[in-house]
């Protein structure tokens, strides 16, 4: 759709899931000195320079997540490098790998990459898009391998609580499965009536299963620095596991990167290390925009139902049949989506990309300003009027 | 303009950190090493404050240990960051800590980070330290031993600094480290899992739960559990244990 959008001048874009904001200042400074002190040249120990990833494992302590930096830590070249370089190193071909329905498009593509097979868990829309452990419990097969899931969750800005957590635990123990943990948005969760802690986290709980020391043979944690620290471009995240899977993920993370890019490793540090202000101003203006785009969908109750995200930066509104119908000649999100681009200049994702059960619903992204915010609205009430 | 302010802050703080240590003759622990320091710094705060008091002992926050880092730790102050105004306050108040300031730690537990040859005479133009403790001598690189040469270097200019009535902390299972033992002055006392560490642990296992293992020192030996993962925090506790049976 970003393509697409791409070739229409004057298209504002509610689609791809990137921040409005450049790196933060401490950060790219400190990126600049390792390259001035000539840091940055040479290929990094495969997991990553050590000062990082020590670095990563005291952030984590305090998050209750306990990792050694030595052995279970990997420095990676985007969540996305994590991910794929896992799936390539637990799945036979053919393997299964339970992905919630809606969830991240490139999961789909990262488990066919590993020549497994995406199967999809209908998340329930009417509780708030919640996991449905039985649905997930049906669909285990002798091939099944792994669940692998974002949380908060991406396209719905879901956040799964401790007990269907614990359920997830209790089910990939009984199954002997891996899960996978894409903790990409931890640090966006917004509540209505408090705001965040001085350091941008919310008050809000946002369990990980990186705390449940019961399951840590079988976990794989993922963060990313791309949207909590706008640094998208500088691909950069990391894994923490149990060594012995660590092991085997890092023979195929050198054989796909050798390294991750080692400026962004300083740079990713410095975030760790100096970046919290500028996380929680952050945070403070994701909220503002998500208020502001419902308060703007709450205008397009004619077109539009939606649940008001917890967390992340997306919304995904349902489209009413009504609409679908009158705009998408086929009733498919994909072409609401495409008339929505060519008539209103407002780029969106179709639900349908993100699964199945995204069918009929469209993903907006608050990640943006609020002036494209603001106009992508007035063009589809013009457009919707 | 920017190097000369730099310049001019190092200078000061340097002059007043000598100034309060000068007046209040602190023990001082310094722990250099390539990783762990903040670990080990960590586990022998605790230990220490448990036997002597939370008043009576202070570590870098942050862990501040570089040329302006370890002057801020010592001090106890923020950094300015890249605010001239934050940094105006800053000295401000170094000054006043260094002159006035009543209240100090008996004992100052502090990292010293070491990243090219002259940093550790830079430190050492500061501290005096007389507890030294060297974690490891490790590269972030592939093919980079020469760097580690330097590295080894410096660490063994602050194992040389330690005098006679004080002691000096090695990693035995570390080669580079080993090896300064020929420096050393002060009492030497290893720590590892390798045979012939002074301070060692033995039978170490990992479960859901952290890690256990057997530690013996001075004779004695005794059953450790630590509910994290990693050697590093087997190393720290060990080396917290020595420490505190040091002071």
């Amino acid at each position: 759709m970003e393509l697409r959008a791409s070739r229409i001048p004057g298209v504002v874009s509610l689609a791809q899931g990137v921040p409005s904001f450049d790196t933060p200042e401490p950060i790219k400074r400190r990126a600049i000195e390792a390259i001035e002190q000539g840091k940055v040249a040479k290929y990094s120990l495969s997991p990553g320079i050590l000062e990082f990833r020590e670095t990563i494992a005291h952030y984590l302590e305090k998050e209750n997540k306990f990792f050694d930096f030595e052995t279970e830590i990997i420095a990676t070249a985007g969540s996305i490098e994590a991910i794929t370089a896992t799936l390539l190193a637990i799945l036979e071909p053919g393997d299964e790998v339970l992905i919630p329905d809606p969830t991240y498009t490139s999961y789909q593509s990262a488990i066919k990459v590993a020549r497994g097979t995406p199967i999809f868990v209908p998340l329930d829309e009417e509780k708030g898009w919640a996991f449905d452990i039985d649905k997930f419990e049906k669909l285990i097969t002798p091939r099944t391998r792994a669940f692998l899931f974002c949380n908060p969750n991406n396209p719905t800005g879901t956040i799964f609580s401790r007990n269907q957590l614990h359920a997830l635990a209790q089910l990939a123990i009984k199954h002997n499965l891996y899960i996978f943990s894409d903790e990409v948005y931890k640090d966006f969760v917004f509540e209505d009536n408090g705001g965040s802690t001085s350091t941008g986290r919310s008050n809000l709980p946002l369990y990980s299963l990186a705390e449940l020391r019961g399951i840590r043979d079988r976990l794989i944690y993922i963060f990313s620095f791309s949207k909590a620290y706008a640094m998208t471009g500088w691909r950069i995240a990391y894994l923490a596991t149990h060594q012995e899977l660590a092991k085997k993920i890092l023979a195929v993370h050198d054989a796909l990167v050798t390294c991750a890019p080692v400026v962004s490793q300083y740079a990713a540090l410095a975030a760790l290390e100096m970046a919290d202000s500028e996380l929680a101003k952050y945070h403070q203006i994701y909220k503002k925009r998500r208020d502001l785009i419902c308060r703007r969908l709450d205008k397009l109750t004619k077109v539009f139902s939606y649940q008001k995200p917890d967390s992340a930066y997306f919304v995904f509104p349902r489209i009413k049949d009504e609409y679908l119908k009158k705009i998408s000649t086929d009733g498919g999100s994909w072409q609401f989506a495409i008339e929505l681009l060519e008539k209103a200049r407002v780029a969106t994702v179709p639900g349908a990309a993100f699964g199945p059960s995204g069918e009929n619903h469209i993903r907006m992204c608050f990640g943006r300003s609020e002036e494209d915010i603001n106009l992508a609205f007035d063009r589809m009430e013009k457009y919707f009027s | 303009m920017k190097k000369f302010l730099k310049s001019f802050i190092q200078y000061y703080l340097k002059l007043l950190t000598k100034l309060v240590l000068w007046r209040h003759k602190p023990f001082i622990v310094a722990i250099a090493g390539s990783t762990g320091k903040t670990t080990v710094k960590e586990y022998i705060l605790k230990f220490l404050r448990e036997k002597h008091g939370e008043e009576e002992v202070r570590g870098n926050p942050k862990s501040y240990n570089t040329e302006i880092g370890l002057p801020l730790a010592i001090l106890y102050l923020d950094s300015g960051e890249s605010s001239a105004a934050k940094w105006i306050k800053v000295l401000v108040q170094a000054k006043m800590r260094a002159l006035f300031g009543r209240k100090f730690p008996e004992k100052l537990v502090l990292e010293l980070g070491v990243e090219e040859k002259g940093d550790m005479k830079k430190l050492l133009e500061m501290v005096r330290p007389n507890v030294a403790i060297i974690t490891n001598v490790e590269g972030s690189y592939t093919y980079s031993n020469s760097s580690l040469e330097i590295i080894q270097n410096e660490l063994r200019q602050l194992v040389s600094e330690i005098p006679e009535g004080g002691y000096i902390v090695l990693n035995n299972d570390d080669e580079r480290v080993r090896e300064l033992k020929g420096s050393a002055k002060g009492k030497v006392i290893t720590y590892g899992f390798e045979e012939g560490a002074d301070a060692r642990a033995t039978d170490s296992k990992t479960d859901a739960e952290g890690q256990t293992f057997n530690f013996s020192f001075q004779g004695k030996s005794e059953p450790v559990r630590i509910k994290k993962y990693g050697r590093h925090f087997v190393y720290a506790w060990i080396i917290a244990k020595v420490v505190k049976s040091i002071l």
